[in-house]
């Protein structure tokens, strides 16, 4: 899922579906049929193993040979002593540790807060939208929230203002794009991006507890901190906590993107992450940064490890068709904290998109020389966007490639969960633990030798090349995701399909209406990940290849003189993603939240 | 798509265009395909951007490497000539440039490229009207800031210090006058260490500058988060600094807030004093340039660079303006304005120009955002201006920086 931590919070969830599934089949009855499963398995293999596993191979193998054959640590050596190496991994463990912290508790407080509050659907809507947008427009709108201009920047302005109201110097507003606090800065762009997701997988926890349990706890004398105990962590929560931190944690990588949206050259270096200095070394077919990848890969495999020792079940959870009737009525009135959180919260997450929009409604000019608040909107950048043929061409690229993916991702997927759901192929276990491997593997480690490998078959830097990375990565969510809902399919009826065709297609086929929720989810996802990528499009795309990703970054080379038609471009970029996740948020959030506590 | 296009055209030589691949993008990337027009025969171009390195080797690999390629980097076309991918060209095409820039396409005795586009990177932008006269020497250019800054009204300068290359370019401008051609050339290759004396002077100089209280809009933090292009509105827009430093690419930023914005003239960076009343000041003339060099074997492509190098050839590219020509036979009277045509034949007379140093700069010198020479400078710029240095501590550190990073390259070579 190399692509998920970068990308999409949802697509992560398939983690915690594989910590799961890798062990026997839980879902015992299969119909062991050897040669079809292969040929079903094949498509997914051969992408996975060329594009994925073959490239870490390659990467580990460069960290410890040069040209001239084995060089034991040196490479190792050199990379972490090189100037500010440690630093970097440093950060790059800071970001796993306290980013999701922040977003795990700031997520299990709205959570609690929004459920039974007034208008909380409506805050939730706002807390969420923020998932559906590419990282490179979260990055566009807090680059353009946290301005370093008074007479422009929001925030500065906004604090300047304040400190001239207390009297303090208003020309000591801190820089929070400078070398000190740019870190802080993506930190809360990113937090602002992932709350959404652990928000709608708590409240999905909260609603499976059974409240019969925290009032048998209360009946039998339980303190507050034994009802919150036994009767929400142990059974539920702490799973869900465990799975939350590691997805977070996971997606850390896809700080990237935010970092080269966001940091100013001469802050690069000071908010610098294992992801970034692997691409500015050139790639992991190179000695030191394959280390680096190595070092990187271990810390993730140590991570994912301790999150699987974590999500233990304590206790088996509750079917969801038993879920308890909704409790909002035997519920006391919702105290204080409950009244004023959630639209305080939904007030802070809508400022970064209300800059993003206010700034793409004024001229190029007026963008960058002045505040968006001191001068009469207008719709130029519009117009000057779309007048260049190079964002029409662009959003035409984009939407193909993005279809063509999904059908891909699709098909290949329905073939591999069937036979792993159903069919018993030898290797099941393996093929698990593989695709679990090939889910957690950041891409910025194998784009060295995948880059290589297009290469030896001519399709580097073209359209197909791109599409290719987009399916290997995307694949192995689409399997974990669709092979749970082909598992969740009664034995009875696959008999029935069994009995009544001979091919196994057929009996896929007739499988097939069970699985439309979660073909729907693989779908969406799959389209909105490709339509928001930036990474894929940076490492693999070429001249002939452009995706907005790529184009919007393009713009931003010179930010502040772009702002207004880049803002202009953000926006128009969202709109579709952002609309499908909302149309299809049911089915999403269903075949995402499915995965994550069961 | 393209890729498995071209291949079947190399199936059938002869038969298909010439193949062009080049850095420039977007407007750039349609006036060289006006001129291509001109050409008589089919072109393709494609655009490979800043990766076109990456695209050659894969290219190169498939077996689809095509006819021309156009590189920003004199480093690439040595590069490539070494590892025997080019094709030796006439020495005649040689006399369009000035001996200086020819000799950089020079390698192993055999002229491996054509200039086909320039860059003046030796200008001082300001509004028309807002300065007197500005000063030709290093030392009055210094006074006059000093001045500006002790004064009420907007600050001296802007400069866009988040783009490491602005002050790369500022530090190139204070090494061309002080270090003779061959001396800069050593450093370029470098032969030359980074810390002898009169490569200290040329930092020194600068922190000195740089390090004037109240010089930039918003200090030095502020400067540090500030692009080169939001410098050069800086002056012409919010008027909040006099002057800005940059290449002649300016004139084209300045030109697309026109006429809401103000309009901005140029005057040549200070040099230094000589002493002597013919030439009683050298000033620095720092250039940049994109080269055309044909790949091994390719007649077509040599067909075509000599058309390139001919007076006409780039003549609607040069008619529409944001362009100049390193080429003698190129007409100045055909630059839209006045300004144009003055520097491009400063370009084509001039003797002493220095071609970029950080583009020429091998490996991690070269610098990017945060990496190499870039960030040595910027680091240098927040000693100096934030962290108030002293300046003798702080030319040490950069120049030691520097000098470590180019033994480490020395080291990797050997």
């Amino acid at each position: 899922m190399s692509r998920e931590h970068r990308h999409r919070p949802t697509a992560l969830l398939g983690e915690a579906v594989l910590l799961d599934d890798i062990g026997p089949p839980r879902r015992g009855r299969a119909y062991p049929t050897a040669g079809v499963a292969s040929l079903l398995l094949l498509p997914a293999a051969v992408l996975l193993v060329s594009l994925v596993l073959w490239p870490v191979l390659r990467t580990v193998l460069a960290s410890v040979t040069d040209e001239n054959g084995w060089v034991g640590t040196a490479h190792f050596h050199a990379a972490l002593n090189a100037e500010g190496a440690w630093a970097v991994v440093g950060r790059t463990l800071l970001w796993a540790v306290v980013v999701p912290s922040i977003v795990t508790l700031l997520g299990y407080v709205l959570a609690a807060a929004t459920r039974r509050a007034p208008g909380g659907r409506w805050v939730t809507l706002v807390l969420v939208a923020p998932i559906a947008l590419p990282l490179v427009v979260t990055g566009v709108a807090f680059h353009l929230l946290y301005d370093p201009e008074p007479r422009r920047g929001t925030l500065t302005a906004l604090v300047a203002a304040v400190f001239r109201l207390v009297g303090a110097d208003p020309d000591a507003v801190p820089s929070w794009l400078g070398p000190r606090l740019i870190t802080v800065a993506l930190m809360s762009a990113f937090v602002w991006a992932w709350v959404g997701l652990a928000v709608l997988v708590f409240r999905a926890a909260l609603d499976l507890v059974p409240t019969g349990l925290a009032d048998a706890v209360r009946a039998h004398g339980g303190t507050r901190r034994d009802v919150f105990l036994d009767g929400t962590w142990r059974p539920l929560l702490r799973r869900t906590v465990a799975i939350v931190f590691a997805l977070v944690a996971l997606a850390t990588a896809r700080t990237f993107d935010l970092i080269l949206m966001m940091a100013p050259g001469s802050a690069v270096d000071d908010a610098s992450v294992l992801a970034v200095r692997v691409w500015q070394t050139g790639g992991t077919t190179r000695g030191q940064s394959a280390a680096l990848g190595v070092v990187w890969l271990a810390a993730v495999a140590l991570g994912m490890l301790g999150a699987a020792w974590f999500s233990r079940q304590a206790w088996p959870p509750p079917e969801p068709a038993t879920r308890s009737p909704a409790p909002s009525a035997e519920r006391p009135r919702p105290g204080r904290l409950r009244r004023i959180v959630p639209p305080l919260a939904a007030v802070l997450w809508l400022i970064p998109l209300v800059v993003l929009i206010a700034t793409s409604l004024h001229t190029r000019l007026d963008a960058a020389a002045s505040g968006w608040w001191s001068r009469a909107p207008s719709l130029d950048s519009y117009r000057e966007e779309l007048a260049s043929s190079e964002l029409s061409r662009s959003l035409g690229l984009t939407a193909a490639l993005a279809a063509a993916v999904t059908a891909v991702v699709l098909v290949v997927a329905l073939l591999a969960a069937y036979a792993l759901a159903w069919l018993a192929p030898p290797g099941a276990q393996v093929s698990g633990v593989l695709i679990l491997a090939s889910a957690v593997v950041p891409t910025q480690v194998v784009a060295g030798p995948i880059k290589e490998i297009l290469d030896a078959v001519g399709l580097a830097g073209s359209v197909v090349g791109l599409g290719l990375v987009h399916v290997a990565l995307g694949v192995p969510f689409a399997i974990l995701l669709l092979r749970n809902a082909l598992a969740d399919v009664p034995p009875r009826r696959v008999r029935e399909a069994r009995l009544a065709v001979r091919r196994e297609w057929s009996v896929l086929w007739r499988l097939a209406p069970a699985t439309v929720p979660a073909v729907v989810a693989v779908c969406v996802l799959e389209f909105v990940q490709v339509w928001n990528d930036f990474v894929v499009g940076l490492l693999f795309g070429g001249p002939d290849a452009t995706p907005l990703g790529l184009l919007l970054y393009g713009q931003a080379r010179q930010f502040v003189t772009a702002g207004g038609p880049l803002a202009a471009g953000s926006v128009i970029a969202s709109a579709l993603p952002l609309v499908l996740v909302v149309v299809f948020r049911r089915q999403v959030v269903a075949g995402l939240v499915s995965g994550s506590i069961r | 798509m393209a890729t498995a296009a071209t291949a079947l055209g190399a199936c059938g030589p002869g038969n298909r265009g010439v193949q062009v691949m080049v850095v420039w993008s977007g407007r750039e990337l349609e006036l060289f395909r006006r001129v291509l027009r001109g050409y008589g025969q089919p072109v393709e171009v494609i655009s490979a951007g800043d990766n076109i390195d990456a695209l050659l080797q894969a290219r190169r690999a498939a077996g689809t490497t095509p006819d021309v390629a156009v590189l920003s980097r004199p480093g690439l076309v040595a590069d490539y000539s070494r590892a025997g991918w080019l094709e030796p060209l006439d020495d005649a095409l040689a006399s369009a440039f000035t001996p200086r820039w020819a000799q950089l396409l020079y390698a192993d005795g055999a002229l491996h490229g054509v200039w086909v586009k320039a860059a003046h990177k030796s200008l001082i932008w300001r509004v028309p009207g807002t300065l007197p006269s500005p000063p030709q020497d290093w030392p009055g250019f210094v006074t006059l800031v000093r001045d500006l800054a002790a004064a009420t009204g907007p600050r001296p300068l802007a400069i866009g210090a988040a783009d490491g290359w602005v002050l790369t370019d500022w530090l190139e401008n204070r090494l061309a006058v002080l270090l003779s051609a061959d001396e800069y050339d050593q450093l370029a290759r470098g032969e030359r260490p980074w810390t002898d004396g009169r490569v200290r002077q040329a930092f020194t100089d600068l922190a000195e500058l740089w390090a004037t209280p109240d010089v930039f809009p918003g200090g030095g933090r502020r400067a540090l988060l500030t692009q080169n292009e939001e410098s050069v509105l800086q002056v012409t827009a919010t008027r909040q600094a006099a002057m800005v430093f940059e290449g002649d690419f300016v004139a084209s930023v300045v030109e697309r807030y026109r006429p809401r914005a103000a309009a901005a003239e140029p005057f040549r960076f200070p040099g230094r004093p000589t002493g002597t009343a013919e030439e009683p000041v050298r000033l620095p003339l720092v250039v940049g340039g994109d080269a055309a060099v044909v790949f091994r074997g390719s007649v077509a492509g040599r067909q075509l660079v000599n058309w390139l190098v001919t007076a006409e050839a780039f003549r609607p590219w040069v008619a529409a303006g944001g362009y100049l020509s390193p080429n003698r036979f190129v007409d100045t009277h055909r630059y839209p304005t006045p300004l144009a045509a003055e520097l491009a034949s400063q370009l084509t007379s001039e003797e002493e120009v220095r071609f970029d140093l950080s583009d020429r700069l091998p490996g991690a010198l070269t610098g990017a955002d945060g990496q190499g020479s870039w960030q040595i400078l910027q680091d240098f710029f927040a000693d100096v201006t934030v962290n108030r240095w002293a300046r003798e501590a702080a030319v040490s550190r950069a120049v030691e920086r520097m000098e470590r990073a180019a033994a480490a390259i020395r080291e990797a070579g050997r």
